[in-house]
């Protein structure tokens, strides 16, 4: 990667990153700092030992009312308001849909889509009346397009496409902007365990590689740099839309190079 | 500096949005080269160059190409954003409408793109304009919208045809405060009456400011966006983003 020129453009302002001791989360709350914000990582995993001690953590379960009241109370109490909140925390469950059971299949909405509106929802009184708001939500090239053996997980993120486009209309006028970032193949433990499943590994991955148009997976920091820049004032009039980054794999036909 | 060595080509950059576009590249430290089919516009910037090209004239587009490639050696930044808009539907539009709007916004395109491939440097960056009309038909541009569908399209061919070489990716403005959004609003019944049901349609609860096409392609331009290729990203105030059905309506 070359190394991003850091222009502090979010200083001062409080982002809460859910998911944020994750591969992408933690490349996030990294930018985020870097770039002058008060970042709060609110994760249920533990604060990872690497982290800058300047990051504040949460613990966090997106999928409990209570601890998205407790987060908000936090951060009202800690910082007076929220700017940026990037709802990031999310699980894969690979099945399909005869192979998945009710508790799974209520576990992931849980997460992924239950997790977004609670986090919003009473994050959102903390954004009001700021101006500068700004919500990334999680969503992927999966809410599109489905890949083998991901049925609930596909069905997520279209929930969150959704949602997104619905947060948007609602909060606009209020000034805060709501956008989905849709990643696409990101080099992940995720996808790792995505490959996990599978034959041949190292054919596949190379496979798949070279299915991409650019050749290569995606990192944790082409997605913080995404997120970045939706986080900001350059993005001011983007709201509403659903951000594919994914090395051009969903801009072809499907698999014409195998 | 976020583009400092970075040699960019701006199409269309006499006014609107291409200058917006060009005076922020300049200011993240771009050597920046515009054309347009008059001759050089008041008050742009001494050190970016002008070149008066009509891009729908593949010649004009090979002398520009040579101009580059003799000045700077390489491109890293292609933004195709000379457009035409014509407020018609099919059936009033003329071949001489046909021959200038698709000339300019389709021909134009594929023109400086094939011109410049052996010119691009590793990795360069072309910005296409698209539009929310390509996408869904604004009423009464009938060709227009057509042209910016043949962008979205040749958008993504480039990028699977040529990546990892080089990245194509597409900007989808929605209403943006220039002089073509103004003939837009120009052929309605009650022009303040559009702008203000138009207005009522957008989250963002304004119209853009072709900054905020700048800012957008700033970052596809830099190499903050090296993961990004074949996609359409919208910049559109949240209006796509809603129904289309009146406001007024609830």
């Amino acid at each position: 990667m070359t190394k991003s020129r850091i222009t502090g453009h979010l200083e001062n302002r409080v982002a809460v990153v859910t998911g944020g001791c994750g591969g992408i989360g933690q490349a996030m709350c990294r930018r985020f700092h870097a770039e002058g914000a008060i970042v709060v990582a609110a994760d249920l995993a533990p604060r990872p030992a690497a982290m800058h001690t300047d990051i504040h953590y949460f613990q966090h379960d997106v999928t409990s009312e209570q601890s998205a009241i407790d987060l908000a109370a936090f951060v009202q109490a800690e910082f007076g308001a929220a700017h940026v909140l990037v709802n990031a925390a999310g699980i894969e469950i690979e099945k399909t849909i005869e192979e998945t059971t009710l508790d799974e299949w209520n576990k992931i909405f849980a997460i992924n889509v239950t997790g977004t509106f609670l986090t919003s929802k009473h994050l959102l009184p903390l954004m009001r009346g700021t101006d500068v708001g700004s919500i990334i939500n999680f969503g992927s090239y999966d809410g599109f397009i489905a890949d083998p053996g991901l049925a609930a997980y596909c069905a997520t993120k279209g929930a969150v496409h959704a949602l997104t486009k619905a947060m948007a209309c609602d909060y606009g006028p209020e000034g805060i902007r709501v956008n989905a970032i849709c990643p696409g193949y990101v080099d992940t433990p995720m996808l790792q365990s995505f490959f996990g499943d599978s034959g041949d590994i190292e054919t596949l991955k190379q496979e798949v590689r070279n299915v991409h148009p650019i050749r290569r997976y995606g990192t944790a920091d082409d997605m913080a740099n995404l997120v970045n820049w939706l986080a900001g004032d350059e993005a001011r009039y983007a709201t509403g839309q659903l951000w594919v980054l994914d090395g051009g794999l969903s801009a072809q036909v499907q698999q014409m190079r195998l | 500096m976020r583009l400092a060595n970075k040699v960019a080509l701006v199409t269309g950059g006499r006014q609107g949005i291409g200058r917006a576009m060009v005076e922020r590249f300049v200011a993240e430290g771009a050597q920046v080269v515009t054309c347009g089919r008059g001759i050089r516009p008041q008050g742009l910037s001494e050190n970016v160059i002008w070149k008066q090209t009509d891009v729908s004239q593949a010649t004009e587009v090979a002398q520009l190409a040579e101009l580059i490639s003799r000045e700077f050696g390489h491109l890293d930044v292609l933004v195709n954003n000379a457009g035409v808009q014509i407020e018609k539907d099919l059936v009033s539009t003329t071949d001489a409408d046909w021959d200038l709007l698709m000339g300019v916004n389709a021909r134009g395109t594929f023109n400086t793109i094939r011109a410049f491939m052996p010119v691009f440097s590793a990795g360069a960056s072309v910005i296409n304009i698209g539009s929310i009309s390509g996408t869904t038909a604004d009423p009464g541009l009938a060709l227009y919208n057509a042209s910016k569908a043949f962008v979205h399209g040749l958008t993504r061919s480039v990028a699977v045809d040529h990546g990892p070489a080089i990245r194509c990716n597409a900007i989808c403005p929605g209403w943006i405060m220039t002089d073509m959004a103004d003939s837009a609003f120009a052929v309605a019944k009650d022009e303040q009456a559009a702008k203000t049901d138009a207005l009522a349609r957008h989250a963002a609860g304004r119209f853009g400011q072709p900054t905020d096409i700048a800012n957008m392609a700033l970052w596809l331009a830099s190499d903050e966006s090296q993961f990004a290729t074949g996609q359409l990203f919208t910049i559109d105030g949240g209006l796509t983003a809603a129904s289309p059905l009146n406001p007024g309506l609830f």
